[in-house]
């Protein structure tokens, strides 16, 4: 018995072997040069415009600000691309897909920018992580198949395990010192020891806010904050992606009449021809369009 | 391709070629400053007036200790235009971080958050530094304002020698045990990233190695398709991926947190530093000011009152970090170390230079002529919003003690030698 169920896909196409051969050149052309590397340049501008110093510098990792902004950025690509990969091909590696690229981009810029041409250590400017979350996300959308279910319960996950996934790269951070007299998380001494000479310490939003109640579990409160918010922003950014991403036709019928249809794969068929009446009998009548509209 | 493109692509080539070509025959040296002589002038003469400025030692190895340290006045005439300094740090202006800093403090108060500063207050500062990255670097005290940016003090060349990997930067922790700054941490955030781009990646593979976008739409846009495609063993593998994945995350924080079983939040506090102030026995006011363009010289007429028991002279006018000294100041404030590119040892003319004794009150023309004016940019001040100058006026009596008034007023240029 296959694994897969590849073959009784492969052959509900209706494609010929070369038609099938071709379709995965498309794919390895398609997904690489074009929807992951267009992804993360660009999912990694919109990132460091939004939320770039959370993610940057140690000492701006802080209980209220980096863990309500990161995941409420972090998923606004994610719900995007889940629509399209979904909708068009019942893909769910959208998240994934997304956050990974977003990562890959990262590490470029730590690497070649942070680290060879300013100088500061890779700990200093090691990023967070939301892979985990972003396979949780897709996780649920698969089983759930059902992209209002996946805001509640897969959106939350998201953002609420986000501080739990990057404690084990960044809890050492949080250890106690004393200099000059005062107490300082390594985190800030680090801050403090490697000069940043165009980002003095005010610049930090750090601690700032209301989210404190509850005997000082400000993570949490955070975390279910960033998480409501986050629902909220992925529904918005799954609609843009649904605007976006779809492709409708205006066709012309036998009486003139104009119809907008959103089943574009279905145009350019015999089959819709026929029922739209578009080809009679067989011969495309003079003054007749076919298809307009937007993609 | 027709002609016209091909001349098209030939000229685009070509502007390439001579670009790269160009860069072979002049040579680019690298920026060795920070931008600071492009500062408007009103922004550097009535902000953070900088004096007593050391950089110390000069020549420090990987891992050596330096200081930077000296003094500044928050000019009581501070400018309209620039935000008010109500959160201040006073930061090091270097070439990213070729040195690490140890310690900061401001009039003895450590200086590791912001925190305000009072206009007209006198801060002394010190900043304790450890060679990191060799090489030949400008160095210089910075005081960052919240909402005006950073103001650059004077710069300093500092040489660090040695090897950067030999660079360590321990710290003891409050728990027990060293870390060293530089390599903390990075182990485990290698692993935990490596491992789950893995998973990640897996992930992705795990339908790439299958159709991926053209044979799946077309089955999805048929009648059964969605179902066709909800493979089983996709199912399960979701399910495996979200409890391993959950499985990990609760795993790795709850032995993390039970690793660091100590911790504090980020600190975000603010600095309270107490202002000293100038001590002087001299007052001064400003009558008249003039800037001769031509002649590159701040002309002043001041009238000068000795309310001490001792003569005094004047010796030097220093504003935004540049110095002007007469033989008076020469003798009682010559740092030999300090950079001669700011610095014009002859560059203070006083009309009467005789003593001005107790109780006396004196009409004095003092003239600060040097092309540091236009080298460091200076002679900007007359397009400046406000026309106004600022700085600080040193004097000394018999005893070798300092007067300092800090001094400011409107300022006229003096645009042709016949005005003048």
């Amino acid at each position: 018995m296959p694994l897969f169920r590849t073959a009784e896909i492969i052959k509900a196409s209706k494609l010929p072997p070369e038609g099938v051969k071709l379709s995965r050149m498309i794919d390895a052309v398609y997904f690489l040069p074009i929807a992951y590397f267009g992804v993360f340049a660009t999912f990694h501008m919109h990132f460091d415009l939004l939320a770039g110093d959370w993610d940057f510098w140690i000492d701006w990792k802080d209980r209220q600000w980096w863990v309500t902004v990161t995941p409420m950025v972090e998923v606004m690509y994610p719900g995007a691309v889940m629509y399209y990969f979904w909708t068009f091909y019942r893909q769910p590696f959208g998240a994934t897909l997304c956050i990974t690229g977003l990562l890959v981009g990262k590490w470029i810029t730590i690497v070649f920018a942070w680290y060879w041409w300013a100088n500061f250590p890779m700990n200093f400017v090691m990023p967070a992580t939301m892979v985990p979350s972003a396979l949780v996300l897709d996780c649920v959308l698969l089983l759930t198949r059902s992209w209002m279910l996946t805001a509640i319960f897969g959106v939350w996950a998201f953002a609420m395990i986000f501080y739990p996934e990057n404690y084990f790269i960044f809890g050492y951070s949080k250890q106690p010192l004393v200099a000059d007299g005062q107490l300082l998380s390594l985190a800030d001494y680090m801050g403090f020891t490697y000069v940043r000479t165009g980002t003095p310490e005010y610049i930090r939003i750090i601690e700032v806010g209301s989210l404190r109640t509850f005997g000082g579990h400000t993570v949490w409160i955070s975390a279910f904050f960033s998480a409501f918010a986050s629902m909220l922003i992925y529904t918005i950014w799954w609609q843009m992606g649904h605007f976006f991403g779809t492709a409708y036709f205006w066709v012309k019928g036998k009486r003139g009449k104009l119809t907008r249809t959103n089943d574009i794969m279905i145009v350019g068929t015999d089959e819709f021809a026929v029922t739209h009446g578009a080809i009679p009998n067989g011969g495309l009548p003079v003054g007749i369009t076919m298809a307009e509209g937007k993609s | 391709m027709n002609a016209k493109n091909l001349y098209k692509l030939c000229v685009i080539g070509s502007l390439g070629v001579a670009t790269l070509g160009l860069t072979l025959v002049f040579n680019a040296s690298p920026a060795a400053a920070h931008g600071e002589r492009s500062q408007e002038p009103f922004l550097r003469m009535r902000t953070a007036q900088w004096y007593d400025t050391r950089w110390n030692p000069q020549k420090t190895a990987v891992n050596d200790e330096a200081i930077l340290s000296g003094k500044m006045h928050i000019a009581e005439d501070w400018p309209r235009a620039v935000v008010k300094p109500n959160r201040t740090f006073i930061n090091v202006g270097s070439p990213s971080s070729v040195f690490t800093r140890i310690s900061s403090k401001v009039n003895g108060t450590p200086m590791f958050t912001s925190g305000p500063m009072e206009i007209g207050g006198d801060y002394e500062y010190v900043i304790k530094l450890r060679g990191r990255l060799p090489g030949h670097h400008h160095i210089h005290p910075m005081l960052a304002v919240n909402g005006a940016g950073p103001i650059a003090g004077p710069g300093g060349w500092m040489d660090i020698t040695g090897n950067y990997a030999d660079f360590t930067n321990p710290v003891k922790l409050l728990v027990g045990g060293t870390i060293n700054t530089e390599t903390a941490g990075l182990a485990a955030g290698y692993f935990w990233h490596i491992l789950w781009l893995s998973i990640g990646f897996c992930w992705i593979g795990w339908f790439g190695i299958r159709p991926m976008f053209l044979i799946r739409a077309r089955v999805l846009a048929q009648e059964g398709g969605d179902a066709l495609l909800n493979d089983p063993v996709d199912r399960v593998v979701a399910y495996a991926v979200l409890g391993v994945t959950l499985l990990i995350v609760a795993i790795g924080f709850f032995t993390t947190d039970a690793s660091y079983p100590y911790t504090v939040p980020l600190q975000a506090g603010e600095a309270k530093i107490k202002a000293t102030h100038l001590k002087s026995d001299l007052t001064v006011k400003v009558l008249t000011a003039d800037y001769d363009v031509p002649g590159r010289a701040l002309r002043l007429t001041l009238q000068v009152t000795n309310g001490g028991e001792n003569a005094v002279r004047i010796g030097e006018f220093t504003t935004a970090g540049i110095r002007f000294l007469n033989t008076v100041g020469v003798a009682n404030n010559m740092d030999p170390t300090y950079p001669p590119e700011i610095m014009a040892t002859a560059g203070l003319n006083i009309e009467n230079e005789s003593p001005i004794n107790p109780g006396e009150t004196r009409e004095i023309k003092i003239d600060s002529r040097d092309s540091l004016w236009e080298v460091q940019r200076l002679m900007d001040l007359v397009h400046d919003p406000e026309q106004r100058f600022g700085g600080l006026l040193m004097a000394w009596d018999e005893a070798g003690n300092r007067h300092i008034n800090s001094i400011a007023g409107p300022i006229i240029p003096v645009f042709t030698r016949a005005q003048g």
